[in-house]
């Protein structure tokens, strides 16, 4: 039973700071499908960072990859106007790509396994408090307020004196670090860099954010709910249910199915941002 | 505007030549490699060709759903649901039979794995983006526990189906092994050309596109908006399927765990690189069959394959770039 707890707290934290730099990115009006690809960069410069630089030098790189990974998108998205789905898109080939390239290339293989790195539980912490702050930044604060007007209509906040231009890129920024946190803890937990290491955990924790209805307590429980079931599913693993053995996947399948439920309004209201996409 | 856009060029050629040299190579040679790998033999064209397909016809079906304003990234789903159905029914039946009810089998499994998309699309509004992400996640796992259980072949060690008949294979149209070309390319060619008719000449092509140019507008000129983007939906689905059909029924003759190696994905650049015209899908697609089977080349060199990868993102970025400036500047 601890067991549980404590494998749903390790499965949820990199869903919940991946969904948060979501909420940040999408309460802005950015559509951000990218979220795999800047975990899967930070967990790669993560990683050959820890080698030579320790702990502290882990984080920082990790979280620097991933932030230069968001700007990018800012900068196709804002300066040049692609559509966010493409840039998306194009950012995921590259984290992909890119990262399959760099550790191939960078990696000291005399390093192996058991990569220096800060505690589990600060990123655990990590994971509890940013969607309060988040909740409350949002709530209470005037950045907070702006960020959420520009993502409800870009061209009323334009109106009010507001550029949306600008709110976006600190809003891209922040997704940029929750997102490097995110992947760092995944590389400081496994210890070793592979490649796709992600596994569409980018993609869960947009679900979550959908399912959540883009407000960060219900996406954190969200997060929880889908860490659990994950959990479980070691847990259960080889011993049948209900008289028969379901395949894993299909409990792996389990939060792709209720998003796309979530999608389809049979689980109350649309709640997507007004501003989602918009110019 | 020009300048940004050559900013983004330079950029972009910076990095590669950035990465080819950290990788301690040459980036001519590199590239040299990549060419001679892809187009200097008859067997690398043959090759190139045959990755060119599958690019070629998901390319299609990506690019019939931009024509109508979506964006259908669930294309490699709807390739897995397609080959996957293609090989249980084609393993059951000898001759032309299997072929052509693996194909028939295969076009519908695509498009009812894209129908949730253009329902919740057409109906609740859900941007297609997410479901069709959401969508391709689930046939990947489907697919795979299949494919570990009830179709399993049991005479086997691989997680693969059994293989099917070869009298049910499409035919070569040339065939010198090495160099073998499959009768599946001139499908792509044709589907290439009539779907250009297709588009150009009849009136649900028309209003196909006219949904894609302006919803609202269409909706005023009596088109059903919510119809065509299910219809859309499923054509690109369908043609999704195809391809993982002819996959299954040209190179592959199974279905197995890890079937696709992304090209629902570079299906999106392809379709992206080819703007307007279905007709520039033909030689979009080629150059990205080009890429990957030059980037099997490279990675003997010393060179990771993920470099192609990388390319593949950046000629988004860049045929992105100058798409949207074209529209903006019209707006």
């Amino acid at each position: 039973m601890l067991n549980l707890l404590v494998l749903t707290i390790l499965f949820s934290t990199p869903l919940i700071l991946a969904a948060m730099g979501g909420y940040t990115s999408e309460r802005g009006g950015v559509i951000n499908i990218g979220l795999e690809g800047m975990m899967l960069m930070a967990a790669c410069v993560g990683a050959l960072a820890a080698a030579h630089y320790g702990p502290v030098g882990q984080m920082i790189a990790g979280v620097v990859a991933a932030t230069v990974l968001s700007f990018v998108h800012w900068l196709a998205t804002q300066v040049y106007h692609i559509d966010h789905v493409i840039s998306g898109m194009a950012i995921n080939a590259v984290a992909a790509g890119g990262t399959n390239f760099l550790y191939l290339k960078l990696s000291d293989p005399a390093h192996g396994s058991g990569l220096p790195h800060l505690p589990i539980s600060v990123f655990c912490v990590a994971g509890i408090v940013v969607p309060f702050l988040l909740w409350f930044y949002s709530r209470q604060t005037r950045g907070g307020l702006r960020l959420m007007a520009v993502g409800s209509d870009p061209d009323k906040a334009r109106l009010m004196g507001i550029q949306p231009i600008r709110v976006r890129l600190f809003g891209l920024l922040a997704t940029g670090i929750l997102t490097g946190i995110a992947g760092v803890e995944l590389v400081a937990y496994t210890g070793v860099f592979t490649d796709n290491m992600t596994s569409g955990r980018g993609y869960i924790a947009l679900a979550a954010l959908i399912l959540g209805g883009w407000r960060p307590l219900p996406t954190f429980m969200a997060c929880v709910v889908f860490g659990f079931f994950s959990a479980l599913r070691l847990q259960l693993q080889g011993t049948p249910l209900f008289g028969a053995q379901l395949p894993s996947q299909l409990w792996a399948a389990l939060p792709y199915l209720v998003t796309i439920i979530a999608l389809a309004g049979l689980l109350g209201r649309n709640r997507t941002p007004a501003g989602l996409g918009k110019p | 505007m020009i300048w940004r856009l050559i900013a983004l060029i330079v950029g972009a050629c910076a990095i590669l030549a950035g990465a080819v040299l950290v990788a301690h190579a040459s980036p001519i040679e590199s590239l040299q490699t990549l060419i001679h790998g892809s187009l200097g033999t008859p067997s690398a064209i043959a090759g190139t060709l045959k990755e060119t397909t599958p690019l070629l016809i998901c390319g299609l079906a990506v690019f019939i759903a931009l024509r109508a304003g979506l964006f259908n990234i669930g294309v490699e789903g709807q390739l897995l649901a397609g080959a996957c159905c293609c090989a249980i029914v084609a393993t059951r039946f000898h001759g032309i039979l299997g072929m052509v009810l693996g194909v028939l089998v295969g076009m519908l499994a695509g498009a009812l794995w894209a129908l949730p998309a253009g329902l919740i699309k057409a109906y609740r509004n859900g941007h297609e983006v997410i479901t069709t992400i959401m969508l391709n996640n689930v046939a990947a796992l489907f697919a795979a526990a299949l494919v570990s259980g009830p179709i399993k072949d049991p005479k086997q060690a691989d997680t693969a189906t059994p293989y099917v008949d070869a009298s049910s294979r499409l035919p070569w149209i040339y065939s010198n092994p090495p160099v073998q070309i499959n009768f599946a390319l001139v499908i792509g060619i044709l589907l290439a050309v009539g779907m250009a008719i297709w588009l150009k000449k009849t009136v649900a092509g028309y209003e196909l596109q006219a949904v894609g140019a302006n919803r609202i507008a269409a909706r005023f000129a009596g088109i059903s908006p919510q119809k065509v983007t299910v219809v859309a939906m499923s054509i690109s689905g369908a043609l999704g399927g195809l391809a993982g059909a002819i996959q299954v029924l040209a190179y592959e003759g199974r279905f197995y765990d890890g079937f696709s190696p992304g090209y629902g994905f570079d299906a999106l650049g392809v379709a992206l690189l080819a703007g307007n015209s279905a007709y520039a899908v033909l030689p979009s697609s080629f150059l990205f069959g080009v890429l990957s089977k030059g980037g099997t080349a490279l990675q003997i060199d010393g060179i990771p394959k993920g470099i192609t990868t990388v390319v593949l993102g950046m000629l988004i970025l860049i045929a992105a770039a100058i798409r949207y400036r074209k529209v903006s500047k019209d707006a």
